[in-house]
């Protein structure tokens, strides 16, 4: 039982991760309908910019790990500005689902080749902020950082959504959301908007990035796994909502660090896809998601 | 269909060169060189279905190579099964792969299938590396060249086998493209909407390409296993489908010569990247290139300095840092993603289609005749006799009819009842729910609340695709033609339901096909003869002017054979001169024993045609009968022209 319920609060903490870079997906989905195939490299980027700021493998520590976060989510926005430059806006000019898809892949290569020239191939150890004896919670052991990353992740969900609700360049984001044409009428620079939402996409991804490389090791090839399960959590939460993210990354995470236990590891990915193929054949705009009605 | 002399020597000269090929360069490496780029082309084939058909993105076709290649590998490692029944195997494995996949990925529209593609490619060599039972994990399976009657080919003669099998693919998937399959897959990807409507249901095909796509990619894979020799998991991960990916676009989409090219590409790609000096080169030829087409540009105003400024800076800092680069493969993937960024964006039709732009720019614009004659004889339409009517009474009867979006109620218990054989013109201010009323008879959208009888059977819950081989037919306010294709394809698309030949039928031209093929032609040149676009009927559907283009919806709606025909606007667009003329042609068709439902805002159309006319207002219908009854109803008059009293 201890067992158990300490795979749950590993599987919540992983499912948190899933959850803010699945949030990602959805921020640049809403505004233009299309995603960053690259997410997953957002976050190893973040993860490893943070690395040489608190760590000494380039002759640091210059900072300390919490005020290095501000300097993590700047590089993040710029990171995201740039995905959306180059890879994306040319692509929604000449309306080629085809072409974003292509070119964010292409620039996730691209940074991940990058990194592995820049910080080696090897999986990196990341200072972790906290002490790393594990306390003890309702009867089983969980780490300080685990505990951070949750609080974290849902801290950083909330903020977006307040300031989408609350100030005006957020009300700017959901007009764009709900309809770009209009909203470019409005007044509002739906371009501006677009590329806004692709860099709080990538300062939530960077910034999950440092919060959960302390837990697992860093390196160049963490990104693309982690991409990929948080686009199993959009789909099976619902590519447009809030709370489905969260519920979609609890249920993965806690399907992974349970398998991983008692079946094999190696299998710990497997039930991912299968309750995301079985979502899309229930319930195609997932759990949480609506059906957007097609206007002809 | 016609094979034109060109490209029928450019054939001949090509199955000569393959056939010489490993008598002409012995050299083993070429042969096996080749014979890779034989068995890339036979999924590139596959994959441009998909890809450049159906217009979807697949991220997993690297997994399904590797479907095949492990079915193959186990069934000839564990069980020992022979070739000749392992590639079989192969095939049908994977094409169930696919359909698991495709299922249910493709019942939403949007990135999904890239989504789960992607994860599915993943999963694949997750479980090729675990499975080891079947497997051997990452130790991988040695495979033999195929043994027939007791003896080992050599490579030279597998080269044979996988070069026949090659054009036999070649061929098999030529054909599906240019049968009504392949026009249902371009189809859809051009208008989603028009193309269930006209009884192709989107979903079906989308799945039938996926298929028949992934069938190739287990041919392809069961070939590599035996080519190769050696299979491990590390082969078939995630660079290699974009490697694929980039082979279709860069070779050019929608053609099999794009494919073979392509596949020649990415199979040099790796050599050229490893030899620094040769990049160097090329690096600073295409910077110089790069740069002369955008002064070119400038100086002829097509681009602005901005536009330009991105490929040019780029291809410039890649030839400064191909000097500083010592060590080329640890930069090898950011060359390639490089590589993939240029032609997603500078060279979208690929080199088949850059080569085809070049050439029509400089030749004459005499050999582009669109003014073909059709071989075909141009009989008189007439429409297809179907069964006698199921039931008396009205052909089609709409009761209590709710259409709500959120809090607005687009139709409020709308009745509208058709005569059979009559005119039924439906008129209202714009916004009154015309279209929503269209929309909910071709089952776009699912009405909150009544029913739909059609002659006398209930339309709830029915696919459009089914309603629309019941026997409803319509056009749209806002054309949506199949505009890569061309007229004769188009009203094509509306006879698909005439054909019954299965994949089987079309991949042997048996003499079902043909005659299915043939009468199809004939029936789409007199639909379009009858609409008045015999001359046109070789050109682009989104080359045509604007009234052109909804005369070729009419005579496409009319290839279905419908017993309603839903005309929405249809003099829109329509030089006023000729609007006698639409009025005599859908009389015509009514003589034909079609019954029309007629949306209009030229009153004088309406009025002069219908039989009965319906007035919505506001989601309401609040006025019915004869047209002079319904002009001279003060409802309709305040509604279309506001009442006397003022604002309320």
């Amino acid at each position: 039982m201890e067992i158990f319920l300490q795979l749950i609060y590993s599987g919540i903490a992983l499912g948190m991760i899933y959850g803010v870079i699945a949030f990602g997906y959805q921020l640049t989905f809403a505004t233009s309908g299309t995603l960053n195939f690259g997410q997953g490299e957002s976050l190893m980027l973040g993860a490893l910019v943070g690395l040489s700021l608190v760590g000494t493998i380039h002759g640091g520590p210059y900072l300390n790990y919490w005020v290095m976060i501000p300097v993590v989510v700047i590089f993040g926005a710029a990171q995201g500005a740039f995905v959306e430059w180059i890879g994306v806006r040319p692509a929604i000019k000449i309306k080629s689902e085809f072409g974003w898809i292509m070119s964010t892949i292409a620039l996730a290569i691209i940074f991940k080749n990058v990194a592995e020239n820049i910080w080696g191939k090897d999986d990196l150890k990341f200072p972790s902020p906290l002490p790393e004896a594990p306390i003890k919670f309702l009867g089983a052991n969980v780490l300080p950082m685990e505990i951070v990353v949750v609080i974290g992740a849902l801290a950083m969900m909330a903020m977006v959504e307040l300031f989408n609700r609350k100030s005006i360049y957020g009300k700017a984001v959901v007009a764009t959301s709900n309809d770009r044409d209009a909203a470019s009428l409005m007044g509002i620079n739906t371009g501006a908007v677009i590329t806004f939402s692709y860099a709080l996409s990538s300062v939530t991804a960077a910034v999950a990035g440092v919060l959960v490389a302390p837990l697992t090791l860093t390196g160049a090839t963490m990104g693309s796994v982690l991409g990929l399960k948080a686009f199993a959590v959009a789909i099976i939460g619902g590519l447009t909502s809030g709370v489905g993210v969260i519920v979609g990354g609890l249920i993965l995470g806690i399907a992974e660090t349970t398998t991983g236990y008692y079946i094999s590891t190696g299998y710990k990915d497997v039930p991912g896809l299968v309750l995301l193929l079985l979502v899309l054949a229930v319930k195609p705009a997932g759990l949480f998601g609506k059906m957007a009605i097609k206007k002809v | 269909m016609k094979i034109n002399s060109k490209s029928f020597l450019l054939m001949v000269v090509g199955l000569v060169a393959l056939g010489l090929y490993p008598v002409l360069v012995p050299n083993p490496y070429y042969i096996h060189l080749v014979e890779t780029i034989l068995i890339y082309a036979i999924l590139l084939f596959g994959l441009d279905i998909v890809v450049g058909y159906t217009g979807q993105v697949s991220l997993g076709h690297a997994g399904l190579f590797g479907v095949g290649s492990y079915t193959a590998g186990a069934l000839f490692f564990k069980l020992g099964v022979p070739f000749l029944l392992a590639v079989p195997a192969a095939i049908g494995v994977t094409a169930v792969f696919g359909a698991v996949l495709a299922l249910p990925a493709l019942r939403v529209t949007g990135p999904y299938l890239a989504m789960v593609t992607l994860a599915f490619g993943t999963i694949i060599q997750i479980l090729i590396n675990e499975m080891t039972f079947l497997t051997e994990g990452p130790i991988g399976i040695k495979v033999h060249k195929p043994i027939f009657f007791g003896h080992k080919l050599t490579e030279v003669e597998y080269f044979y086998v996988v070069a026949v099998l090659m054009v036999l693919a070649l061929v098999v998937v030529h054909r599906i493209l240019k049968s009504h399959l392949g026009r249902a897959f371009e189809a859809l990807r051009d208008s989603p909407v028009a193309c269930d409507c006209m009884g192709v249901s989107v979903y079906r095909y989308k799945v039938y390409a996926f298929v028949i796509s992934a069938a190739l990619a287990g041919l392809a894979g069961s070939l590599y296993a035996y080519s190769e020799e050696y299979i491990s998991p590390n082969t078939y991960n995630f660079e290699l489908t974009i490697m694929f990916l980039l082979a279709v676009i860069m070779g050019g989409r929608k053609t099999r010569s794009g494919a073979l090219i392509g596949a020649v590409i990415v199979v040099m790609l790796p050599s050229l990247l490893s030899d620094i000096e040769l990049f160097r080169k090329i690096a600073t030829v295409l910077a110089v290139a790069v740069s002369g087409m955008a002064v070119y540009n400038f100086i002829r105003k097509v681009k602005t300095v901005r536009e330009l400024a991105v490929p040019v800076l780029a291809t410039m800092a890649m030839a400064g840092f191909s000097f500083r680069l010592e060590n080329i493969t640890d930069w090898r993937l950011t060359i390639f993603g490089l590589m993939t960024l240029f032609v997603v964006y500078y060279l979208q039709d690929g080199v088949v289609g850059f080569a085809r732009e070049l050439f029509a720019r400089f030749a004459k614009p005499a050999a582009h005749a669109s003014g073909k004659t059709p071989s075909i004889k141009v009989r008189a339409w007439t429409a297809p006799h179907k069964a006698a009517p199921v039931s008396a009474g009205p052909l089609l009867d709409a009761q209590q009819v709710l259409m709500q979006f959120g809090g607005l109620r687009a139709l409020n218990q709308v009745d509208l009842s058709i005569a059979r054989g009559s005119i039924h013109g439906l008129i209202g201010p714009n916004g009154s729910g015309k279209s929503t009323m269209m929309n909910v008879l071709t089952g776009i959208y699912q009405p909150t609340a009544g029913q739909v009888v059609f002659n006398g059977q209930s339309l709830a819950g029915q696919t459009p695709s089914h309603i629309a081989l019941s026997g409803i037919a319509r056009t749209f306010q806002n054309v949506q033609l199949f505009g890569e294709m061309t007229a004769t394809d188009n009203v094509l698309v509306g006879l698909h339901h005439t054909f019954k030949s299965n994949t089987l039928d079309v991949m042997l031209r048996t003499p079902r096909y043909l005659r299915e093929d043939a009468a199809a032609r004939e029936q789409a040149a007199s639909l379009l003869d009858f609409v008045g676009l015999t001359n046109l009927s070789e050109e682009q559907a989104r080359n045509l002017p604007y009234g052109k283009q909804r005369m070729l919806e009419i005579a496409r709606a009319l290839g279905l054979g419908p017993r309603l025909l839903l005309l929405d606007e249809p003099a829109a667009g329509l030089p006023p001169a000729d609007l006698p003329e639409l009025t005599k042609m859908i009389q015509k068709i009514r003589d034909h024993g079609i019954t029309v439902i007629l949306i209009e805002h030229h009153m004088d159309v309406v009025m002069g045609i219908s039989d009965t006319v319906s007035v919505l207002d506001f989601g309401q219908k609040i006025a019915e009968g004869k047209p002079a009854d319904v002009q001279s109803n003060p409802a309709v008059v305040e509604a279309y022209l506001g009442s006397g009293e003022g604002a309320h």
